[in-house]
């Protein structure tokens, strides 16, 4: 039989109505909204066993103290620690993102050499080592190491390498680690300032920017949700002077406006009302101080640093009639500020009797070193690394045949970068130990990648700020991303090729010897516990610093008509983190939008200036210009203009390269009179409609 | 042809219309056996585990309880398929049997340290959240008289005496085994208003949903 | 409409004096729900962000300025706006505890619950999330991944409910009776200051619940009437009053 087109027409028809008998278009119309429910390109939930490794971060500058959740062997979230001293049920925004970092475009992947046409070369290790050793050995004395790590020993294993190359040139990127040990012993003290915020009743911060980046944030911030009951009248009062609004003056019970720069002169003008109304401290300079401090009236403080008398003589007041008070000082941008700043505040600590009492400051003991050769926390506070490249800027010295930079990001992080990048293009050889391809990475001769502290040993003591000795360890929560290796076993490997006799064969030896020295248990360490000691060094003495004060602030820089004030946020990462993937969503509309950065200045300000919300501008000093739009914030001091850090990076990846622009690049460098140190806390500006 | 066309009522009408329905229903039948019969083959995939896993060795010769693989974690989850390391608590340098298959996992997988990827029956999909402690005998038994392992069975296939693993039949279009389960078959259970009270229960979409 | 009444409620209340915008909840959160970053966040429309810290001011001048910050997460309203616009039922408040749940692979992305929501909290997929340079291998196995094309929003971390749940279950408690704080969203664990408080609105024991009937306490928009979950305290009367719209002489409780 011939199938006829009305056959087939049949045939059709009878297959239609059979198929829609069967599964076939059900099923197929349910498979198919199931298919587009898993796209290839989208990511799949994968399962495991949940669990956790407590470690300590090396990477948020608060040194937070968290737990690693794993699911199977894959670390997920780095999660606040309630028993943590250094977490307390907390965690920072930069912190919380630190698992999320392990995997971060910008990570080193392998080791690299820059070639003489500026591109990237991968090598090996071996050949890396090679050209390391080869380098190290040709430079001889003539090498810088440049450590970016605060509370690390690593800092002794750098610094004992410099040393038995027979150079004295180690440093640690600036912060307020420097001034506060140099103010110390300038005070003929022993060990390092500590601050027991959580016993104390009545907090006044001078610049220190207590709740977002001062010292040990996340301490800082447990105290004030103690001391800060929901819903009720605060227990302790916290005071913050500063010249903007900042997330510590939105959570503090009081903002007390106060230019950039003048914390110190705040200080002595309090010291000077608290000295007349009886106080006085048992010190060889207190007849000096008490001299210096009269010259501060409330009204000469008040022409210097915009706080009026009535505020002034309110504060010292509440001081006073405080059990308990304690004064923190620094820079609201948690690094320029002199040594002055931090005698100024504790000579007020030290008249409210603050000094080695409960809720008050606290001298703590520091581990002696263990690597014969290197130097101690004390040395290494005193070298300063912003006037050491000065002075190699200005020729008064040689620059060095080599530096080594361990974690570190000068080239994006100090003041006046520009200049700073001049100094590196002297140095024939550089080398970074880096996580992340950074600005000075990029500047480096030789890159060579370090696993995170999540993925390596390395070590804590007593970060400043800290209200006790402590020490921990962070431990690796899962092996390295990328094919790393931790910079001090890279190190110990090459100095011991070049004999140079540092003591220890691993890097597991140094630290288990500076466990022992810290008088920790290192089996415990091992398993994630933390060591705490209540012990306070012995102090014979004790000066006040005057004439240190008194040389400082009789030089002290004028406010200039229209300054900067440099706000510095955690949540926008550091200048070795950048702004990290999760972060940049926290970065609020008028502080960025596209590329370009807001500054932020009040109404008055801006109608001084003949400017408007979001005009572009340009600001201008002898150290460089930016440019950016203007946002109108009413909390910022008039004449004044708050810039954010922590934008205008040149390297690292899409989430942060090209945001913005760098606020080092005006910062101007001055010398304190009297100690040398470098200062970059007051800084004039122009401003011009760009 | 245009005749026909023009005089549909000729002689040959009848036997024209029977022939004509014939069309039909071989196209009915060839539909329905494409449907039923062909369909499902052409759908799925057949696919072997990678390690023949029998439980019948485990539980009758080793004497194991179903809980010593599938356990509850002490976090609450389910272990539900053991490591290729706990495994190896027993499987480790020499075969314990005499099966191949034991020697090749030994070889392939606990010296390598790699997993096993096998497949499971009743995968669910990423936004399905499925809780094995709620679905407790304890919670069901309230009513219902389950055994152990009639209560596993209402979801998974009773392989407790299999000696060969059962083909796996993967969905070509969706990727999800044949065996996992619809919601419509979770709201057997879910949505059936006895169960409301007696359980915890509910048909709230987050009961489910992630 | 009525409002559905469940045994569990839960709820927060943050404390608007506490937060100092640091920004920990809303990293906190990305991480935990599996959103993915975004190279560019500055258009905050597009952006997806379950907590979002908005700034607030008393709006006067220097030196009497003063600054707020508040963290929105979805506000598990009562009778929530949202649900009731839904075509698919891809949204609802049907469970015990009284979380607005949202089935992403269910929604079809008409997108009339973000017109619907008062709060913005409801974001939709513009594009497919992208975590470049294997930054998906640090995705949590809790949250499913949402390609483009659907609405997603907070869920109060539901899963860690669920998590908590199957705990006490192993455990032999009962897992409707949990002791407060073994269930907690991670923005609430992860904030620093202690801002936000969580907890069940219904449990007169727990802290959220005597925070909600403090004088202090406001919710946002409060005179829609969507009898939200979410409390904000204050001691300062400038913050609750941007909380709602008042009229310049009129006055605000607590």
């Amino acid at each position: 039989m011939a199938v006829d087109r009305r056959g087939f027409l049949k045939f059709v028809a009878g297959a239609t109505t059979g198929v829609l008998a069967t599964p076939v278009p059900w099923k197929l119309l349910d498979d198919a909204s199931i298919w587009t429910q898993n796209w290839s390109w989208i990511p799949r939930n994968v399962d495991g066993e949940n669990s956790y490794i407590s470690t300590i971060s090396k990477l948020c500058p608060s040194a937070a103290g968290m737990k690693i959740r794993l699911v199977g062997n894959r670390p997920v979230r780095a999660l606040p620690d309630d028993n943590h001293p250094l977490s307390m049920g907390g965690i920072t925004a930069l912190a919380a993102a630190e698992v999320q970092l392990m995997y971060s475009p910008s990570r080193v992947k392998r080791p690299l050499k820059h070639s003489g046409d500026g591109a990237y070369v991968a090598i090996s290790w071996e050949e890396a080592e090679k050209i390391l050793k080869e380098n190290l050995r040709r430079a001889g004395s003539k090498i810088a190491y440049v450590s970016g790590d605060e509370t690390g020993t690593i800092n002794e294993l750098l610094s004992g390498m410099a040393k038995e190359s027979g150079s004295e040139d180690f440093y640690v990127m600036p912060s307020e680690v420097q001034p506060a040990a140099r103010a110390f012993a300038a005070m003929n003290g022993n060990g390092q300032l500590g601050y027991d915020i959580e016993n104390s009743d009545y907090v006044l911060a001078l610049g220190a920017n207590i709740l977002e980046s001062w010292g040990t944030v996340l301490r800082n911030r447990a105290a004030f949700k103690q001391s800060h009951p929901a819903a009720e009248k605060p227990t302790v009062k916290y005071v913050y002077a500063g010249p903007v609004q900042s997330n510590t003056a939105a959570g503090a019970d009081e903002w007390l406006p106060a230019k950039s720069g003048t914390e110190a002169i705040v200080a002595l003008g309090i010291a000077n009302l608290l000295i007349k109304a009886g106080a006085s401290v048992n010190a060889p300079d207190f007849a000096e101080f008490k001299a210096l401090a009269a010259q501060f009236t409330p009204q000469k403080v008040a022409s210097l640093t915009g706080v009026t008398p009535a505020k002034l003589k309110a504060i010292a007041v509440e001081l006073s009639k405080a059990e308990r008070p304690l004064v923190l000082t620094g820079s609201e941008f948690g690094q320029g500020t002199g040594v002055a700043t931090v005698l100024a505040g504790t000579a007020v600590n030290m008249l409210l009797g603050s000094f080695g009492r409960e809720g008050g400051v606290k001298a703590l003991p520091l581990a002696p070193k263990v690597i014969a050769s290197g130097m101690d926390r004390s040395e290494i506070a005193d070298k300063d690394l912003v006037a050491y490249l000065s002075r190699i800027s200005a020729g008064k010295v040689p620059a060095p045949r080599a530096m080594v930079f361990y974690e570190a990001n000068p080239v994006y992080g100090l003041p006046q970068p520009a200049a700073m990048a001049k100094v590196m293009d002297k140095v024939p050889f550089k080398v970074a130990f880096t996580s992340f391809l950074d600005e000075t990475a990029q500047a480096c001769d030789l890159i060579l990648p370090t696993p995170l502290g999540l993925e390596r040993f390395d070590d804590v003591e007593t970060p400043y700020g800290i209200g006790q000795a402590f020490y921990a360890l962070a431990r690796p929560v899962a092996p390295c991303a990328v094919d790393g290796k931790p910079a001090a076993d890279v190190l110990l490997n090459v100095a011991s090729q070049l004999n140079m006799d540092l003591g220890f064969a691993t890097y597991e030896e140094v630290l288990q010897a500076k466990a022992e020295a810290a008088g920790a248990d290192w089996d415990s360490l091992m398993e994630g516990e933390f060591f705490t000691s209540d012990a306070v060094a012995e102090q014979s003495g004790l000066r006040l610093g005057a004439a240190v004060m008194g040389k400082a602030l009789a030089a002290a820089p004028k406010a200039a008509k229209l300054s900067i004030a440099p706000v510095q946020k955690l949540n926008i990462g550091t200048p070795n983190t950048a702004i990290p993937p999760y972060n940049n969503k926290t970065i609020r509309r008028w502080e960025l939008q596209k590329n370009e950065m807001y500054v932020a200045m009040n109404g008055a300000t801006a109608r001084e200036l003949g400017v408007v919300k979001h005009d572009r501008i340009k600001l201008t000093n002898s150290s460089g210009s930016i440019q950016a739009r203007v946002n109108i914030f009413e909390g910022v001091m008039p004449n004044t203009i708050a810039v954010l850090m922590g934008f205008g990076h040149t390297a690292f990846d899409e989430f942060s390269k090209g945001k913005g622009e760098n606020v080092m690049e005006l910062l101007t460098v001055g010398y304190e009179a009297g100690t040398g140190q470098s200062v970059w806390n007051v800084a004039g500006v122009n401003v011009s409609k760009a | 042809m245009e005749e026909r066309l023009l005089h549909p009522a000729d002689g040959n009408s009848t036997s024209r219309q029977f022939g004509g329905a014939a069309p039909f229903f071989v196209g009915l039948v060839v539909a329905l056996i494409f449907g039923w019969w062909a369909f499902p083959g052409m759908l799925f995939s057949e696919q072997e585990q990678p390690i023949n896993f029998s439980h019948k060795v485990h539980i009758q010769d080793a004497e194991m309880e179903c809980s010593a693989c599938h356990y509850f974690r002490e976090d609450g989850t389910f272990a539900g398929l053991p490591t290729t390391e706990s495994c190896a608590e027993c499987h480790s340098d020499e075969p314990l049997g005499e099966d191949p298959e034991e020697a090749r996992f030994i070889k392939e997988y606990v010296e390598t340290g790699k997993e096993v990827k096998w497949h499971v029956y009743q995968k669910q999909p990423d936004n399905v959240f499925f809780s094995h402690a709620a679905h407790s005998l304890e919670s069901c038994n309230n009513c219902h008289d389950f055994s152990e392992v009639e209560l596993c069975s209402q979801c998974h296939i009773d392989v407790a005496n299999m000696d060969k693993a059962p083909t796996y039949y993967e969905n070509k279009l969706t990727t999800y085994s044949k065996q996992t389960m619809k919601m419509w078959q979770c709201e057997r259970c879910h949505a059936h208003p006895e169960h409301y009270g007696v359980t915890r229960s509910s048909n709230a979409c987050f009961v489910c949903h992630k | 409409m009525e409002t559905k009444e469940f045994t569990i409620k839960w709820g927060m209340a943050i404390d608007l004096d506490k937060c100092t915008g640091c920004g920990a909840c809303m990293v906190a959160c990305q991480a935990e729900n599996n959103l993915a970053p975004i190279a560019d966040a500055s258009n905050k429309i597009k952006v997806m962000n379950w907590i979002t810290v908005y700034e607030l001011s008393n709006g006067k001048p220097y030196p009497e300025h003063d600054v707020a910050y508040l963290p929105r997460p979805c506000q598990q309203c009562g009778h929530p706006p949202c649900v009731s616009v839904c075509p698919v039922i891809a949204t609802d408040k049907n469970e015990e505890g009284g979380i607005v749940s949202q089935v992403t692979p269910r929604c079809i992305g008409c997108r009339y619950c973000m017109a619907a929501c008062p709060y913005h909290a409801r974001y939709f997929n513009w594009r497919d999330p992208v975590w470049p340079g294997g930054l998906e291998k640090a995705l949590t196995p809790d949250v499913s991944v949402r390609p483009r094309g659907v609405v997603e929003k907070c869920t109060f971390c539901h899963h860690r409910w669920m998590a908590a749940k199957d705990k006490a279950i192993v455990e032999g408690r009962d897992p409707m009776d949990l002791p407060e704080g073994e269930y907690v969203t991670s923005c609430t664990e992860a904030c620093p200051n202690g801002a936000i408080t969580f907890g069940d609105l219904n449990n007169e024991e727990h802290e959220v619940a005597k925070l909600a009937s403090s004088k202090y306490a406001h919710r946002l928009l409060e005179r829609l009437g969507a009898d939200t979950q979410v409390y904000y305290v204050s001691r300062r009367e400038w913050v609750l009053r941007q909380l709602d719209n008042y009229l310049e002489d009129e006055k605000v409780k607590g």
